[in-house]
């Protein structure tokens, strides 16, 4: 059937550009989600009568093209906008959380299978929750990921906490084995990955993340018991609800620290979700303890978790060295390192070693979290001509002329406000969201 | 396979290394001269390999770091140096030598004679290099159409170092490397004098090219051509010769051994090599019991293995500290 296929095509392409372009609605967490969601349930209903014309409708909904018929002000206003937020971020820099412990839990209730979300609500999380674990160990190489599911009233170990990310992947690759089913229970869930973190030392974080698309939880007891719990234990738990607000998951979020968000659609999904990447600023629990004791001694920054680390700093095996059996798979290997401290041979770091326990890391895994605590400052806008009069005409970094006017600046130009040279858009996006380093200051 | 490539050549222009480095004492002496002279044949080349290959060049000087040549400079009329037409030679070449002699001799002009020398500003030119290399990658959206994405070049980064690690620009290069691994643009280090430098191993060995230590300096583009003038794409089938001996031990930040195992700071993650009850960096206390309990492991350890220091050599395989060690796996847990 050829015009069926032709629908196909449209579908996935218009799909792309939704998810790509949707950010330009205006941001909104929680409550002010749920009733624009019904609402856009509502004129679908009316307006569009199948569910295959849905996703055409919604893409040119949301993207004005300017008077010359391009996106390029759309995009203009998206990267704009990302260093509007960073602006009015604090720049000075705060204590985060460094080693994090995060598991992950997927609703797989029969509710997931939904299609308001292109394909469905089920593959369009995986694919997303496999992007977010790539991005979430790039970001913190020293933290481990669990996964659970929410299958059939009852939790579900899909994968063990790990500090490898291809391990973790693996878990959520095989489709056929996450097969949604039943109703999903948030009390079951969580009181698993409780225990599956209840033995961690203090100055780790403990992160549960729910994808949850369910409206309904079938718990066997007292959840209200179940959030008591996780508050003494200090475990954040942050949800991304894909139907509507529930009262529960708002109180589990708000009561332990964590992000609550209804996802209005793909784009504002993975928008919601990545939000949960960079390490959490440690202010939770020392401001508690510090308002708690204010009349006690200034021993509140030390008790926010500060703690010191064993760790083992591996030898690592080159790829000529005789094959010998490495100690997480069994296998024989020619490359691996060495534990420091019983000289079994693992595969990949870092890890937990499997003989002794000991934290194997190697030292760039630890300067990969160095950016988290020392952040470039916020580049100041150049508004005016004047200012310009005895700099370079070129960017500082990449030596481009002159770009012209953006969201922000209107000759296009950023100057660091602690060696003074002028930067352009582009690198200084680049510089404060990849680069990490001035290349004026060199620090 | 036949795509373009665009190298970014990083220049170590510290004058007081290439005095030492020209000295006749040394057992293969190499001269500025010489070393400028290998150079230009070896960016001839590079140019020559195929049409559409460009080229930057940039040049960390003490204290600043400057963009010397680039190929989209040069094809710009308003920009490029002037450069006297010669029969005899082919213009691209030319202008490329040209300029960065010119360039150089004008930079050391200025530099003149100072009393005290600063650092070199490698980071400077690394950063630049990469921030380039994202314009090339990510041009100006008004101008991309799908086709220019298939042609991007293949970016590498060749640096040829003679100054020593400068220990305060660790987290900087740190950063740019794990920057080029994400663009993944490949940065090459050719060591032409001087010490080892252990960051851009770790520079060569993270982002997979190669680190070449070289010994008989008069041979310099010898080692240029054979090993950094093939693309990436080109490397994988024939054997270009790479260091694998890259040490991954940290040092400790209050004594700079080299630790097997340290001490962390949860916090700022600096590396201790002994139990202490406040960090340095950043000064969070640490509670008593973990002291306690880090102490009592490490006297047992120390007086099990009989060595003094924790940093001292690492045992090697089959010394008595691995069944000390796996007996004290039980009390730590």
């Amino acid at each position: 059937m050829p015009p069926r296929r032709q629908d196909d095509i449209m579908d996935v392409d218009s799909d792309e550009s939704d998810a790509s372009l949707d950010y330009d609605e205006p941001r909104r967490k929680g409550k002010g989600k749920a009733p624009k969601k019904k609402d856009k349930r509502k004129s679908k209903v009316t307006e569009v009568p199948y569910a295959w014309e849905a996703s055409y409708v919604r893409s040119w909904d949301t993207v004005q093209e300017d008077e010359s018929g391009s996106l390029q002000t759309a995009v203009d206003d998206l990267i704009a906008r990302g260093r509007r937020k960073r602006l009015f971020a604090p720049s000075k820099a705060i204590r985060r959380t460094i080693i994090r412990h995060l598991i992950i839990i997927l609703d797989l209730s029969n509710s997931m299978m939904d299609r308001d979300m292109r394909p469905t609500r089920f593959d369009l999380s995986l694919e997303y929750t496999r992007e977010f674990v790539n991005e979430w160990f790039d970001q913190n190489p020293l933290g481990q990921i669990g996964i659970v599911g929410m299958r059939a009233g009852v939790g579900e170990r899909v994968g063990e906490m790990s500090g490898n990310p291809p391990d973790v992947l693996r878990a959520i690759s095989e489709r056929h084995k996450l097969e949604p089913t039943g109703d999903p229970s948030l009390q079951n869930a969580i009181e698993m990955a409780k225990s599956t973190m209840s033995h961690l030392p203090t100055h780790s974080s403990r992160e549960i993340l729910i994808i949850f698309g369910s409206l309904t939880t079938c718990d066997p007891g007292n959840i209200h018991e179940t959030l008591e719990s996780c508050i003494r234990d200090k475990i954040r738990i942050s949800v991304v609800a894909l139907a509507a607000e529930m009262k529960i998951c708002r109180e589990l979020c708000d009561k332990t620290g964590g992000q609550f968000g209804v996802a209005m659609n793909e784009g504002h999904f993975k928008d919601l979700l990545f939000e949960l990447i960079p390490p959490p600023a440690q202010h939770s629990t020392s401001a508690l303890t510090s308002r708690l004791a204010s009349g006690a001694p200034a021993n509140a920054p030390g008790s926010a978790g500060g703690d010191l680390m064993l760790m083992g700093f591996p030898t690592r095996l080159p790829d000529t060295s005789p094959p010998s059996l490495c100690v997480c798979h069994s296998e024989m290997r020619s490359q691996g390192f060495l534990c420091p401290r019983c000289s079994a041979k693992v595969c990949d770091i870092p890890t937990d070693c499997d003989v002794c326990g000991l934290m194997i890391v190697s030292s760039p895994h630890l300067a990969r979290s160095y950016h988290h605590l020392f952040p470039v400052k916020a580049y100041r806008p150049v508004m005016t001509m004047e200012e310009t009069a005895n700099s370079s005409p070129t960017c500082h970094a990449c030596a481009a002329m002159d770009t012209g006017a953006d969201g922000i600046s209107p000759l296009g130009r950023y100057r660091c406000t602690d060696c003074s040279n002028d930067f352009c858009t582009e690198c200084d996006v680049f510089v404060h969201d990849v680069l990490h380093c001035c290349p004026g200051c060199e620090r | 396979m036949d795509r373009s490539s665009h190298l970014s050549v990083i220049l170590d222009l510290c004058p007081t290394q290439w005095l030492l480095s020209a000295q006749p004492s040394n057992p293969h002496p190499l001269s500025f001269d010489t070393f400028l002279s290998h150079l230009l044949v070896f960016l001839n080349s590079h140019i020559a390999y195929k049409h559409e290959n460009s080229l930057a060049i940039f040049g960390a000087l003490p204290g600043k770091s400057l963009l010397f040549y680039s190929s989209e400079e040069a094809g710009d009329p308003s920009t490029a140096e002037v450069v006297q037409p010669d029969p005899n030679s082919y213009r691209f070449f030319k202008t490329v030598d040209q300029s960065l002699v010119r360039r150089i001799s004008r930079e050391f002009d200025i530099l003149g004679q100072p009393d005290t020398e600063e650092p070199c500003a490698l980071v400077g030119a690394l950063t630049k290099a990469i921030c380039y290399i994202n314009r090339l990658l990510h041009p100006a959206q008004s101008l991309s159409s799908p086709e220019d994405s298939a042609n991007l070049p293949d970016p590498r980064i060749l640096i040829l170092s003679v100054s020593p690690d400068a220990s305060n620009s660790y987290i900087p290069i740190m950063n740019s490397i794990f920057s080029a691994q994400k663009l993944k643009i490949t940065i090459d280090v050719c060591k032409t004098f001087g010490p080892d430098s252990v960051f851009l191993q770790q520079a060569a060995y993270l982002t997979g090219g190669s680190y070449i230590y070289l010994e008989h300096r008069e041979a310099l583009l010898q080692y240029l051509v054979m090993s950094f003038l093939p693309t990436p794409s080109i490397r994988k089938i024939i054997t270009v010769p790479t260091e694998d001996k890259t040490d991954f031990r940290a040092a400790c930040f209050c004594h700079k051994h080299v630790v097997d195992v340290g001490y962390v700071c949860s916090v700022c993650l600096s590396i201790f090599c002994q139990p202490v009850p406040v960090c340095s960096t950043c000064r969070t206390k640490f509670p008593m019991k973990t002291l306690q309990r880090l102490n009592m492991t490490r006297a047992s350890s120390l007086t099990g293995t009989g060595a003094s220091q924790p940093s001292a050599s690492r045992p090697t395989n089959g010394t008595p500290a691995k069944q000390v060690y796996t007996g004290l796996a039980a009390n730590l847990r």
